[in-house]
């Protein structure tokens, strides 16, 4: 009995592991953050290395772990006389160990040379000029000529995105085209962070006096194909797989399609962030989404990005010796909206010189709801702006760019969905949602801040909801 | 007990120079002043395993409060800042306050015997190393009742998440306890390395000579000298840090010129030696046990020595695969990552020489063997893994994930508290006389063994699905909730198992039931073991003149010419030194010096100004410059005993 | 029962694997640790050395405020202490106790001229009219130069004093008449120690002060 438990022990010993591989292996492995489920060159060769030394590993466990329970099995004392024999009593081999320390070393080697040039392509776009480069990668030429630069920079707790090739300032979402690779310049402005993309990038550091670099390519034919139910790879169409951000039709479709606990993301151009560096109490929120466009859309994202950052389109005064087209928008004193305040309007039809500013007649009409004009002044009363800039670039306040926020897929550094009732929680006391978050606990930041007053006060955050969710 | 027998020579008043306030206590104290004062390596031995067991207990409902915490996504039974506490007191408590000052008790109790030598080269020094772990473990768990808590920096103290620019608590001292507790710990290490070292190079009985030590004792020679030389890093780091928090120096100050990159290659030079310092005692714990329950030599001796050697060497070479993600450019990486595959050469070969050993034998599933497969199999796992890792684009992925937590929980338990836990079953018999419970024993092992796995195996999984390390919640929609959910069920079997083998270790001495040992229950090889169980206060009656590498069996089992010889009888009988106070009055003065440190400064409430009051600071260290000028006044002195030769 | 405690007390030299006395082995083994202390400090400073090589744009020079001569003077008195070290170890050997007493005084009285130029330099350094070098700044700028100096130089100020203190208590000891050749190896671990500390300097000046002059 007792030695049918020792058998029983030492055979745990090797059983336990592989049948929670078996598990483990049975249960799907594209989750949102999944590093086994790569969407794009760099995390396909890094998730390659790794199937790689699994593989050799799961040799090694099987032949040396195999070899173990041999020597168990066949050498166990099989009763308490044979326990008291004297074996002979070797010292060692030095054939079979030499040949063990050459058959290790030939294993490593085998890791060594794929590392070794996951170093250099970690590290290095390919020359867009060396041909057999791209073609070794499939890539296009165009794909690295044409690569977009994002400065990243962590800040406790969310991410700043700034397109310097395009002078524009984003928070918490990176959107970059799908054919074309992205060059991310890291940098930080506090403690160190690192920024983790596991299905396109895996991660690099965020070291404070320093720049760090990091490159992706997302694979297009992956962000177009998904599994169905039975497992099968099918065809996604790029409206489905893609929809465009700049419109907010991304944001709408991943809120039909997709509860926010489904563990499988349903739009596939829909990536999954997270700070990997422990950097204070709210580390654990600090999450990012980065979302694939087409060209176009991307495109399209980008202009009506520099529309809203751009300061000499924001919308002026009406002057009357102005003409104006129909569209244009235009602010007018109001002040229904409190004591020279403005409101913005857009012309219905096309506005003559010195047509004054008639506004019951149909020539003029309110840009906006009047609960987003009372958001948008109480977005300045309430000192929001102190932190956060719109339709500036901002680079250096202390909370993120909030510049058409209402196309955001997400809130609070990725931790919640952007919606209305989200975005009141969040409004009302973001230190319940975000325990440390430094919107409520930061500098300056205390008991008699408007901020911190807002729990009670629906109808304030119903107007600043209604802006935030306005900046379209 | 024989004690009767024992002929006293000298009474105590003609051996120690007195002095009024601290009376040397003599030959015969006994009760608590006998533990205060003692220098026995044994007894010293002993209290570094109990504390460092209390310490275990004390992390161990860390880490239970932080599996709770991880039960579900968005849990609340912690906030992030007592989560993040958690954890960085998890992580120092477990490496410097469990598994240091463990091994630590194995090196003291076993080196010493199994070299044929009475006590340590410094037995003193011993004493003060003994009580600067207690202090530095004690400051530590201070933490928790001072301004902002305890630190909750990580274990790793990264830059500039210490600086006091980035503190999240107004005045937070946590970080100030951390390094204080740690430059005291690693005083406290140098000083029984120092004396291990010299124990080994210069105490070795008559005939031991380098290539006839047991492999034990070879592992505590390669920890301490791995601790002499990446300890001063740690220091060094420490000590800046210190002055960057204290005195506005600019080390690690990015703003003011200093790099955050500086404290990471200084951490993980003496980091990734510190792994080794944690595993190679384990190692050679399992190099003792194996032989013994397969009744065969050990396969390959020299190059387990020398792959011990290696590894220790090549520790001080491979630290920066711990920040291959932090943009050091592609030759750097690539070299280190190279290096570190190399790495698992030596490592591998242990593995291959145990089971070389095991080869032929006739092996017995008594409890310490099964710890010890325990321990290869599980180190097999971590090892594997650890390889993946010097991987960069692999480790691109996993560094600073759970995959990373799975695997230096199966190093650091499944294989140094793996080996340790064999060790106790192993070596206790020899300190408490009595066996332990064997049923009990295969008990513990199994609830260890399955609770441990499904702790950590899950984590891998975790880890590649994209759970990040160090977070205190999750958000919903990962898939991350079942499996944390199978690691925290499997966390607290582990914690009972560890709870009822603690229970066993320290209740061995007083359980009146337990069967006594004799000398050599385990029909072992090494030197103890030819000692009486528990082992007298001498040691050896008479310094036993060594003839061979496994002496106990070959005494038992191999030809006439390889039987032990002793040293002939003298009148001198055994030079016992005396117990002395000073080695406490000398820790108890760091300590304060510490207090007086951590609490010197202060803010006028008035001006706001910061006011240094360096008194007690001051006061400590007289103190312990006091200690040190009488103990070396008193000398060692001592008393002389003539056990009969059949009383070892 | 007097001869047993007689031997009791002079059994302080127990024969040694290696022929080497133990409090030998424990002072190299010290020493080849304290080696990795200043390798650390060293390292550190080399390594800011150039980094920090410019405030607000200007270049950094440190020569403005290093007083090279008084520094050389030092490190030559420092020097010549080890000299003074080597004859008090050569003399304990041979039993002379009037030659180790002189010789451990003259060792102490350069080490102590070593520290009090070292103090000279610091509030020197500390207080340079236009120059200030501080733990934190450079002329007032922020700056890691004065950061790794004088942590470096002090901790190797704090084992010189360490070392006086110790041959202090020696020149103390020669006076009580207990001292005799038993002692040699005692206070030849001393001199190890205070050569080390020499040799660490010899290391530093070039290191910390020359550098500046030549790269």
């Amino acid at each position: 009995m007792k030695k049918l438990l020792t058998k029983i022990f030492s055979l745990s010993v090797k059983i336990l592991p592989v049948l929670l591989i078996a598990v483990s292996g049975c249960s799907r492995i594209d989750h949102k953050q999944s590093a086994l489920d790569p969407k794009g060159l760099v995390s396909q060769n890094q998730y390659d290395i790794f199937m790689l030394s699994v593989w050799i590993t799961i040799f090694l466990f099987c032949a040396v772990g195999g070899c173990l329970l041999y020597v168990l099995w066949k050498y166990r004392a099989k009763s308490p006389e044979e326990a008291m024999e004297v074996p002979a009593q070797s010292h060692g081999n030095s054939k079979v160990e030499i040949s063990l320390i050459l058959a290790s070393t030939v294993i490593l080697v085998i890791l060594a040379i794929p590392t070794l040039q996951g170093v250099v392509l970690m590290n290095r776009l390919p020359d867009p000029n060396d041909s057999q480069a791209l073609e070794k990668y499939d890539l296009n030429k165009s794909a690295i000529e044409d690569a977009i630069t994002v400065n990243v920079t962590g800040k406790r707790f969310f991410w700043v995105f700034e397109y310097p090739q395009f002078g524009i300032v984003t928070a918490n979402e990176l959107v970059f085209p799908a054919s074309k690779a992205v060059r991310v310049n890291l940098r930080t402005e506090d403690v160190i962070h690192s920024f983790w993309l596991p299905k396109l990038a895996g991660k690099m550091d965020l070291m404070p006096g320093q720049e760090n670099f990091l490159w992706f390519v997302a694979d297009q034919n992956k962000i177009l194909t998904k599994k169905d139910s039975e497992g099968k790879t099918i065809k996604v169409s790029l409206n489905e797989a893609m929809p465009s951000v700049y419109d907010g039709q991304m944001r709408e479709r991943i809120f039909a399609k997709q509860k926010f606990t489904d563990e499988f993301e349903a739009v596939g151009g829909l990536f999954y962030g997270q700070c990997a560096e422990y950097c204070g109490n709210s580390h654990a929120y600090m999450s990012f989404r980065a979302l694939a466009q087409s060209d176009d859309d991307f495109d399209s994202w980008v202009k009506s990005f520099q529309n809203a950052q751009n300061p000499n389109k924001q919308p002026s005064e009406y002057n009357p010796e102005k003409e104006y087209s129909k569209g244009s928008v235009v602010s007018f004193p109001d002040n229904s909206l409190g004591e020279s305040n403005s409101r913005e309007y857009r012309a219905a039809v096309k506005i003559n010189k010195g047509q004054a500013p008639n506004l019951t007649k149909k020539g003029w009409e309110k840009a906006h709801s009047d609960d987003y004009e009372m958001g948008k002044q109480l977005f300045a009363s309430l000192q929001c702006v102190q932190c956060h800039a719109i339709n500036r670039t901002g680079l250096g306040s202390k909370g993120p760019n909030l510049t058409l926020f209402g196309i955001r897929t997400s809130l609070a550094a990725g931790w919640m969905r952007n919606d209305e009732e989200n975005l009141s929680q969040w409004l009302k006391n973001s230190n319940e949602v975000k325990f440390g978050n430094l919107m409520w606990n930061g500098e300056g930041v205390d008991d008699d801040h408007p901020l911190r007053n807002l729990e009670d006060d629906d109808v304030k955050v119903n107007q600043l909801v209604a802006y935030l969710l306005g900046l379209k | 007990m024989a004690t009767e027998s024992i002929k006293y020579v000298t009474p105590d008043s003609d051996t120690k120079i007195e002095t009024k306030a601290f009376p040397r206590p003599g030959q015969h104290t006994k009760g608590i002043v006998n533990w205060l004062t003692t220098i026995d390596h044994k007894k010293i031995g002993i209290m570094y395993g109990v504390a460092a067991l209390f310490f275990l207990i004390i992390g161990g409902i860390e880490a239970l409060l932080i599996r709770s915490q991880l039960w579900d996504h968005n849990m609340d039974v912690l906030t992030n800042r007592q989560y993040n506490q958690m954890f960085t007191m998890h992580g120092t408590t477990m490496v410097f306050l469990v598994i240091m000052p463990l091994s630590a008790a194995f090196f003291n109790f076993i080196m010493p015997l199994q070299i044929g030598a009475r006590d340590v080269a410094f037995p003193r020094m011993n004493t003060l190393s003994l009580w600067c772990f207690i202090a530095g473990g004690i400051t530590l768990n201070l933490s928790w009742f001072f301004t902002g808590g305890s630190p909750a920096i990580g274990w790793f103290g990264y830059a500039p998440l210490t600086d006091t620019r980035f503190a999240e608590v107004l005045g937070d001292m946590g970080p100030d306890f951390w390094i204080f507790s740690l430059q005291i710990l690693g005083l406290a290490s140098l000083l029984a390395s120092f004396n291990f070292i010299t124990t080994i190079i210069n105490m070795r009985a008559p005939g031991m000579t380098m290539m006839r030590l047991p492999v034990f004792t070879w592992m505590t020679l390669i920890v301490s000298f791995l601790i002499i030389l990446a300890f001063p890093a740690i220091t060094i780091a420490l000590v800046e840090l210190m002055f960057d928090r204290t005195y506005g120096t600019n080390f690690y100050d990015f703003l003011e010129g200093g790099k955050p990159h500086l404290w990471q290659h200084l951490f993980w030079i003496f980091g990734h030696p510190e792994v080794y310092i944690l595993i190679l005692p384990a190692m050679g714990i399992v190099s003792e046990i194996i032989p013994v329950f397969s009744r065969k030599p050990l396969f390959g001796y020299g190059l387990i020595i020398f792959s011990g050697a290696i590894i220790g060497f090549m520790g001080f070479a491979v630290w920066s695969h711990h920040m291959f993600t932090t943009g050091m450019g592609i030759v750097a990486t690539s070299a280190f990552s190279i290096l570190t595959m190399l790495i698992a050469i030596p490592t591998g070969i242990k593995i291959f020489n145990w089971i070389g050993t095991m080869w032929g034998g006739r092996i017995r599933f008594e409890t310490p063997m099964l710890f010890a497969l325990g321990f290869i199999t599980m180190f097999m796992v971590g090892g594997f893994t650890g390889i993946m890792h010097s991987s960069v684009p692999i480790d691109a992925q996993h560094q600073d994930s759970y995959f990373v937590v799975a695997h230096f929980h199966y190093v650091l338990i499944g294989g140094a508290l793996f080996g340790l836990f064999a060790g106790f079953y192993f070596w206790l018999p020899k300190l408490s006389g009595k066996m332990l419970n064997e049923k009990l024993g295969k008990f513990v092992f199994t609830l260890m063994f399955i609770g441990f796995n499904l702790t950590f195996f899950p984590m891998h999984y975790l880890g590649m699905i994209g759970q990040p390390r160090r977070t205190h919640s999750y958000n919903e929609g990962h898939g991350f909730e079942t499996w944390n959910q199978i690691a925290t069920i499997g966390a607290f079997i582990l914690g009972v198992g560890i709870a009822i083998g603690v229970y066993q270790f320290v209740t061995a001495a007083f359980n009146k039931k337990l069967k006594p040992a004799g000398k050599n229950p385990w029909d072992a090889r090494t030197l103890e073991w030819t000692l009486s169980s528990p082992v007298k206060e001498y040691n050896f009656a008479r310094t036993p003149i060594i003839k061979s590498r496994d002496q106990a069996w070959e005494n038992n089992y191999g030809p006439k010419e390889n039987h032990s010889d002793k040293e002939p009888l003298d009148d001198h009988g055994v030079h016992m030194p005396d117990r002395s106070w000073y080695p406490l009055v000398t820790a108890l003065g760091i300590f304060g010096l510490v207090l007086g440190m951590l609490f010197h400064q202060s803010v006028d409430l008035n001006t706001g100004e910061i006011i240094r009051d360096y008194t007690y600071a001051i006061a400590g260290g007289v103190v312990a410059i006091i200690g040190i000028i009488m103990w070396s006044i008193e000398g060692p002195a001592g008393y002389h005993l003539f056990p009969k030769e059949s009383e070892e | 029962m007097s001869e047993a405690s007689a031997h009791a007390l002079d059994h302080h030299e127990p024969v040694t694997s290696t022929g080497i006395h133990n409090k030998k082995v424990l002072m190299w083994a010290f020493l080849g640790s304290d080696c990795m202390f200043f390798g650390t400090l060293i390292s550190t400073h080399l390594i800011y050395r150039k980094i920090s090589a410019t405030v607000g744009g200007n270049f950094l020079d440190i020569r403005d405020v290093f007083d090279i001569e008084l520094t050389s003077f030092s490190t030559f008195i420092l020097l010549a202490s080890s000299l003074f070290m080597a004859l008090a170890v050569s003399a304990i050997h041979k039993g002379n106790l009037t030659s180790t007493r002189w010789m451990l005084f003259g060792t102490i009285i350069f080490g102590a001229i070593f520290l009090a130029c070292q103090v000279y330099e610091f509030t020197h350094f500390v207080h340079a009219p236009g120059n200030e070098l501080t733990l934190s700044s450079y002329r007032g700028e922020p700056h890691v130069f004065g950061s790794t100096f004088y942590v470096l130089t002090g901790t190797h100020g704090t084992h010189v004093a360490i070392g006086v203190f110790w041959l202090l208590g020696w020149l103390a000891y020669s006076f009580t008449g207990k001292m005799s050749t038993a002692d040699a190896m005692d206070v030849e671990c001393c001199g190890l120690y205070w050569h080390f500390v020499d040799i660490v300097w010899i290391i530093i000046f070039p290191v910390i002060y020359l550098m500046e002059y030549a790269f």
